[in-house]
């Protein structure tokens, strides 16, 4: 090592004559190939331990010391699919509620505490999922846990936080019903999951809300929020006896209760079908393409998450190229693969100047036609599979990373050994596989389509793409409970419906993506003007 | 309002009896550790060495934002941020973004009014790339009309997707606008499109020539990678671009003191009203700052802080509300936003946000409170040293913005940590005055009558 260092020493004043030499002759930048790397280094996943308590509570720790900090996790096995009947958003109101009142602690005592102490706290529920999420300096661990029980186990779900909630989030739906990417999303679940409850936006409706009671949040929190039903992780800078004493303390008594088994159904499969919502204040099409996918638990997860990658993820991006570098049509185009526990959706997403819907159509549709038929470039793929497995310790950087990355395997039942054996697995796939599982899962026939913009500006573009056949639908009469996801009768108020879905894609359960209270995005914080990867 | 009082006060008590030990001094964040070098041509370099992950991160500022663009020239800053992808000498168009992926790393770049902003996170073994990647781009950069003119095609999507098709996406353009007449903050950093399409091959080349040299620009390294080869590599790269050859203009124009509260009410197509209370305040690393910094913390941070508690929770006069400082390195803007909930009135905003700054100036801010907002602030340092990038960002920002005293960086903790209520008191009185105040009230275009006051 020593004569190492002492070589690098003195090239590097070798380099420094040669910097002094070449700083005189400026025109002179040489032609060359891009370095060598230099010799790699060993990637394993870092050390957590697992256990389960006597009442069936799943716990993850991951120590790590760098910074004095503590980050609680805590998630519940339903979310918005385990909705009852009628009352979309019950999962995701009761998660809200889980902060604004306890029968120890009332809304503002809460807020107080955590930020008294300098800390963090979240909750929402996604379609799979509820998370609670509290994160503290380390000689605030014992308040934190605390207080996350406190929240998990005995919320009161006080009448007037009940309506304090609900009334913020009808609001924040007259807001959101005005945001094109906001609309096109949850039109396009809806398109691709049918009346599966994966299809109803996580927050309820202007409809569903107002019927929900406190005695349907009662039965949800008394149903499943269960510690059987639960996983913990606690990470950051804790030793893992005290982490587990802590748990212990804090929910070792929590009783264990039965939980009801699924029932839900599988959603439909895919048929092909286009709606334009017109929103003629529009100077952009947000464009969602795709289709019913897989779930995250299948065998061909890996292939077909590299097939989706070629088509438009990081590594290879086709639409991207296409898209952005060679036409300039948009500023991002991507595919994404959206995995669930029962179901899943490919999609691919972007936006464009109203005069250019048809052609970015034709560009995408164009390029799920490629991916079905023809075989993938081997390039291609070694960029796709050097991507995610180079990409590996860049995933497994933070504690928090390194948690969700344990968390993810947890949930969906993966085996904990996936882990260590991500890259093996990302190199075991060929072309073959992806040939094979394009063809099986691809349905370029099939495709769900939304436009959100300016109809008149391009709906006379569509035919000539292959759509001869789309349904209009105005904004101001968008209703996804009907089978033409047109309003029926017009409601005095309340006539702006649209809720934020949970926008989770790709492979991780991250709690951060599965918020739930519906936010406007002021773009006030001094958004820097970023480029997409 | 009696009722409300009553239990706000209960709740106080309860919380005192519980949790007495939060007045305690908050947890201090591990320093960083770094070295710096400066190389012949200008080039400062920051290194951080971090093991704990095989992996690096790279991360160049170079000094020029949209404060450095000149009326009729506006975008360019951010317009070059694109056309750095575009291509140099010995990398193709785009190629810059494959040679990252393909070795699994990630990168981007951003524009601010102070700087732009190119980074890389990649396996470690990969260093010598990303310094290549990022000479080659700083010495060769390709400039061609056609490009050019593409690329702007790309930057008006940007500009569609981001301010003009989203709701509220004007509201910086409308604060920023009305609120300065000749500083240079005073356009978007996106910038004018009609600049944009007056601008030559020549201008755009110029800009290159200034701004984008090895005297303009700071370089941090943090992560996992041995010192001695770190340098020789960068100074094998990057130490071969030459130095810039002409001056870099620093004159920015000085927006003259306002003199009395400016009113202003315009519509747009926004679903909700808007309510936008400003002020004009001092730059980045002035002693006023930090003390302008609390208050943000006071005003806005979590659900316990005034704007929230007050606007949002007990009356429900707003959907959303917050206010913080926009504090950069020229004198920037402290405003407080709220968004209306239906069935209450712009007005009632307006009273209600600029009661919460007026308590500031009133009456000094409790113990307790100001050590919360302390508490807060370590949780920000902490939270904020998690990941390399971020490491070198604080870096980076200290060496830039505070004209290279890297220092600050650890040394601002101390300043916050010892600020009084005395301290919140005297700022919230320097700037929160009403001839310094600017209030702006955007109500929905074509929006029912008697929705909003006329």
């Amino acid at each position: 090592m020593t004569r190492v260092r002492r070589v690098a020493a003195l090239s590097a004043v070798a380099s420094l004559i040669l910097v002094s030499r070449a700083s005189a002759q400026t025109a002179t930048w040489p032609s060359e190939s891009p370095p060598r790397p230099l010799a790699a280094r060993d990637v394993k996943f870092p050390p957590y331990e697992l256990r389960t308590l006597p009442n069936g509570m799943q716990v993850v720790v991951v120590m790590h010391h760098e910074q004095p900090a503590v980050s609680l996790r805590l998630i519940v096995r339903a979310g918005s699919a385990q909705d009852p009947a009628g009352k979309v958003g019950v999962a995701s109101l009761a998660a809200t509620l889980l902060d604004q009142g306890t029968t120890a602690r009332t809304a503002a005592q809460i807020a107080d505490t955590i930020d008294s102490v300098g800390g963090d706290s979240d909750t929402g529920a996604g379609r799979d999922l509820s998370h609670a999420h509290i994160l503290v300096m380390k000689d605030s661990f014992d308040l934190g846990m605390n207080l996350l029980a406190d929240e998990v186990r005995n919320p009161s779900f006080a009448e007037v936080e009940i309506d304090r909630q609900r009334q913020q989030i009808l609001s924040a739906l007259k807001v959101s019903y005005d945001d094109p990417e906001y609309i096109a999303n949850i039109v396009f679940d809806r398109l691709v999951y049918g009346f599966n409850p994966y299809g109803a936006p996580s927050s309820g409706t202007p409809d569903s809300l107002p019927r929900i009671t406190r005695a349907d949040l009662q039965a949800f929190h008394q149903r499943w929020y269960v510690p059987n039903n639960c996983l913990l992780a606690v990470v950051g800078d804790v030793t893992a006896d005290e982490a587990f004493a802590a748990v212990n303390r804090a929910f070792g008594d929590w009783a264990k209760r039965e939980v009801p088994t699924d029932t839900a159904t599988d959603p439909p499969q895919p048929t092909r079908r286009m709606i334009v919502v017109d929103k003629p204040d529009a100077v952009q099409t947000e464009v969602r393409v795709g289709h019913l996918g897989i779930p995250r638990r299948q065998n061909d997860y890996m292939a077909m998450d590299l097939a989706i990658k070629i088509l438009g993820g990081e590594g290879a991006n086709r639409l991207h190229r296409v898209l952005r570098m060679e036409r300039s049509l948009t500023y991002g185009a991507s595919a994404e693969m959206e995995t669930l526990k029962r179901a899943g959706e490919f999609v691919a997403i972007t936006n464009t100047r109203s005069e250019a819907t048809g052609e970015v159509l034709r560009l995408i549709v164009e390029q799920f036609n490629r991916l079905r038929l023809e075989r993938v470039n081997e390039q291609e793929l070694a960029d796709a599979k050097a991507y995610l497995t180079g990409n590996f310790p860049l995933r497994i950087e933070t504690p928090d990373d390194i948690a969700l990355q344990v968390l993810n395997v947890l949930f969906y039942d993966l085996p904990v050994e996936e882990l260590d054996t991500y890259r093996q697995r990302v190199n075991a796939v060929s072309a073959d596989d992806i040939a094979r599982v394009a063809n099986v899962y691809v349905r370029p026939d099939r495709l769900s389509v939304v436009l959100v913009g300016n109809a008149k500006a391009f709906v006379n573009q569509l035919k000539a793409v292959g759509f001869d056949k789309y349904e209009v639908v105005p904004a101001d009469d968008l209703d996804l409970t009907t089978v033409d996801l047109r309003r029926r009768t017009s409601t005095g108020d309340g006539i702006q419906v649209a809720l934020k879905t949970i926008v989770r894609r790709g492979e991780t359960v991250i709690p951060e993506r599965t918020l739930t209270d519906v936010q406007i995005n002021v773009p006030l914080d001094e958004a820097p003007f970023k480029r997409p990867a | 309002m009696p009722r409300r009082a009553r239990s706000f006060a209960v709740v106080l008590l309860a919380v005192f009896a519980l949790f007495t030990w939060t007045t305690d001094a908050a947890v201090r964040p591990p320093k960083l550790q770094y070295q710096t070098l400066k190389l012949d041509n200008g080039l400062t370099v920051i290194l951080s060495e971090d093991h704990s992950v095989p992996i690096v991160h790279l991360q160049l500022w170079y000094h020029v934002g949209s404060k450095d663009e000149r009326p009729g020239r506006t975008g360019f800053a951010h317009l070059f941020e694109h056309m750095m992808f575009k291509g140099s000498k010995n990398v193709q168009p785009e190629a810059h973004s494959s040679y990252i992926s393909s070795v699994g790393g990630s990168s981007n770049a951003y524009t601010t009014g102070d700087a732009t902003v190119f980074w890389e996170t990649v396996p470690s073994q990969d260093l010598p790339l990303i310094l290549w990647l990022e000479a080659d781009r700083m010495a060769s950069l390709r400039i061609d009309r056609d490009t050019f003119t593409r690329e702007r095609e790309v930057v008006k999507e940007e500009r569609r997707m981001r301010v003009e098709n989203q709701p509220y996406g004007r509201l910086p353009e409308i604060i920023y606008d009305q609120a300065f007449a000749v500083s240079p903050y005073r356009h978007p950093t996106i910038g004018s499109m009609a600049d944009l399409e007056a601008a030559s091959v020549d201008n755009v080349r110029d800009f290159y020539r200034t701004y984008y040299v090895p005297n303009n620009a700071t370089i941090a390294l943090v992560g996992d990678f041995d010192p001695a080869q770190a340098t020789e590599l960068v100074n094998k790269y990057l130490g071969r671009v030459p130095k810039g050859d002409r001056p870099i203009p620093r004159d920015y124009a000085k927006e003259p003191p306002q003199q009395q509260e400016k009113r202003v009410t315009l519509e747009e197509p926004w679903p909700l009203p808007g309510v936008v209370v400003a002020y004009h305040v001092t730059y980045d690393g002035h002693p006023d700052s930090y003390p302008l910094h609390i208050a943000s913390k006071l005003l806005s941070d979590g659900q316990s802080a005034h704007i929230y508690q007050k606007l949002v929770y007990d009356t429900g006069i707003a959907l959303t509300a917050f206010g913080g400082g926009n504090i950069l390195e020229e004198p920037n803007l402290f405003f407080a936003v709220a968004i209306v909930q239906p069935g209450h009135t712009p007005a009632e905003a307006e009273k209600a946000l600029i009661a919460e700054l007026d308590r500031l100036r009133n009456e000094p801010v409790s113990d307790r409170e100001l050590q919360r907002a302390k508490n807060q602030f370590a949780r920000d340092y902490i939270l904020g040293r998690e990941t390399s990038q971020q490491k070198a960002m604080q870096l980076c920002h200290a060496a830039v913005i505070h004209h290279g005293d890297i220092g600050t960086a650890d040394g601002e903790f101390d300043i916050f940590m010892n600020a009084t209520a005395a301290d919140v008191q005297r700022v919230a009185r320097t700037y929160f005055t009403p001839q310094n105040r600017l209030v702006v009230t955007v109500l929905p275009k074509g929006g029912k009558p008697g929705d909003v006051p006329p």
